[in-house]
């Protein structure tokens, strides 16, 4: 693990008694993409009002880029760049103008805001009024907003939410390309799995606004084997067989259910079974979804 | 201070493509009518005359309601698009943009004000007035009355920034400022009702025939506490609100 870029240690919120956000230990590293995930209300964006200092945390720290954000806002707000809920703009200005005002504030040259309009692919519509955008024009003006200051991090709030399926794909690829390109670390947030197991390489799971989970997308996904199914011409004996060889199984649906097993096992098993002249019409590995998983985890606050 | 200068610029920038502007000309533009329509040929000192006239409405009503609008206004696109949240996720402090959205509005309020001097030597130059501007009076005038409106536009700024709604604050607004037209002539409340001090500062009621009336007779100076007093109550509670509001 590298040098974190985000570190929480024991973040809380407080709302009338209740907890939004409770004991949250986040933690990113630089250059990853960090896929945080939660069902809506879960606190992800109270944590992410609280990263930027737009709240203040009722208890706990918050370190970014190694700083106490309590005493360093200034230098750490100006490395990083974000989008909030839904995109915020001036719906009476134009793209440029709208970027124009924040150039203003961030001091950067002119010549970034074409940068930018062209990461996004907006050039061609940046002198209409944003009054008239569609969502996912607007999105794309929100990140290319957040990216006018040349940010070394990037938070992004549910920033595919409520585009179609060609637009998430944009935003998808966009963001993927943040490390690779810029070499920017990016902390994005969604209530949908689906959405950043394609980009994220680390996930973290936030439920009633406590961390349930937080690894690797790829340790993620070998909870997904759950066993598997061996179709065979006679079920009945080849389970014999199996139990002879000292695996746990039952029959289903004319076929064999078998628990987990590693790939040495399944070809030996399937080398027993040939050897006794069972046609094998089947062999199928029973994964569950990664949308199955967080399902899991959501619910029950953890792996069991 | 918190990028003041930059936040300064970006809010003219937001301010600037937008048709409110506009309203720095009402005023002035109904001051010109009422000074054209004014007979002054009995007056012994004409330029005054004139400027009591044409500034009567414009510190009764118009200066006390413009704080407001051009308040609410500024928070306006701010509420509306997210903008709070854009504006302070960017390296500024709280203070830095509350002092910047603040000079805004007062910047406007003096911009009427000029415009409402330029009205009344406008008129005067129609009516072909010769006598000796008394500049004196008239510069204590429109000073003092843009003084006395920058309690009113701290706290127009605070509710603006409190209530996401456009209305609720020109509502409050109006609220106060309509009593003005009872509230001024008394000689009891007028001293300590800050929204009839625009009208008390700029009426230089010592050189109306007769010496004024109700809170008229007042030196400007005792306005001015009525004045600071406000402007200090007002103005940090806003500042304090907005240093801890959560976006």
């Amino acid at each position: 693990m590298n040098e974190l870029v985000i570190q929480t240690r024991d973040l809380n919120k407080k709302y009338a008694g209740r907890y939004a956000v409770r004991h949250l230990n986040l933690e990113i590293a630089r250059g990853e993409i960090y896929g945080f995930l939660g069902p809506n209300g879960a606190g992800k964006t109270t944590t992410i009002r609280m990263l930027l200092g737009l709240i203040r945390p009722t208890m706990g720290s918050i370190h970014i880029f190694g700083k106490d954000l309590k005493k360093e806002k200034m230098n750490i707000l100006r490395k990083i760049g974000s989008l909030v809920e839904y995109p915020s703009n001036y719906g009476h200005l134009t793209a440029i103008q709208n970027l124009e005002a924040v150039r203003r504030i961030l001091d950067v040259p002119k010549s970034r805001i074409d940068e930018v309009l062209d990461i996004v692919s907006l050039t061609k519509e940046a002198k209409r009024p944003v009054k008239g955008y569609s969502l996912g024009m607007k999105q794309r003006l929100g990140i290319a907003t957040a990216l006018l200051g040349h940010p070394e991090l990037l938070i992004l709030d549910e920033p595919t939410n409520g585009l179609d399926p060609e637009g998430i794909h944009e935003i998808r690829e966009l963001i993927r390309s943040m490390p690779k390109q810029h070499g920017i670390t990016v902390l994005v947030s969604s209530h949908l799995l689906s959405e950043v197991e394609q980009m994220a390489g680390t996930v973290g799971i936030i439920r009633e606004g406590e961390m349930v989970f937080q690894d690797t997308i790829s340790n993620l996904q070998q909870q997904a084997s759950s066993g598997f199914h061996l179709v065979v011409s006679e079920p009945q004996e080849a389970l014999q067989l199996v139990r002879g060889q000292g695996y746990a199984g039952q029959l289903e649906n004319g076929g064999l259910k078998l628990d987990q097993l590693s790939d040495p096992e399944v070809a030996l098993l399937v080398k027993r079974l040939v050897d006794n002249n069972h046609a094998i019409y089947r062999v199928e590995e029973k994964r569950r979804t990664l949308e199955d998983i967080f399902m899991q985890v959501i619910e029950q606050g953890g792996f069991q | 201070m918190g990028g003041y200068f930059n936040i300064l610029s970006s809010e003219r920038l937001k301010m600037s493509r937008s048709y409110i502007v506009l309203l720095v000309l009402v005023s002035p533009l109904i001051a010109i009518l009422t000074g054209l329509l004014f007979d002054l040929d009995k007056s012994t000192t004409p330029w005054i005359s004139l400027l009591m006239v044409m500034s009567m409405v414009h510190a009764l009503l118009f200066m006390p309601i413009m704080s407001g609008i051009f308040a609410a206004f500024i928070c306006r696109y701010e509420h509306s698009g997210g903008g709070w949240k854009q504006l302070l996720v960017l390296p500024v402090t709280r203070t830095g943009v509350y002092f910047a959205k603040y000079t805004v509005v007062i910047a406007m309020l003096a911009i009427t004000q000029l415009l409402l001097a330029g009205s009344v030597f406008l008129v005067g130059f129609i009516k072909g007035i010769h006598a000796p501007v008394e500049w004196d009076i008239m510069l204590r005038s429109l000073l003092g009355g843009w003084i006395a409106c920058l309690p009113l536009a701290a706290l127009q700024l605070a509710v603006s920034m409190m209530w996401s709604s456009f209305a609720a604050p020109l509502a409050l607004n109006v609220t106060f400022t309509i009593p003005n037209i009872l509230v001024a002539n008394s000689g009891t409340y007028g001293p300590f009702y800050p929204w009839a001090q625009p009208l008390l500062a700029t009426i230089p009621g010592s050189q109306m025939d007769g010496g004024g009336f109700g809170a008229l007779n007042l030196p400007f100076e005792s306005l001015m506490i009525t004045v600071l007093g406000s402007f200090v109550v007002f103005f940090i509670f806003g500042w304090v609100y907005f240093k801890m509001k959560e976006v």
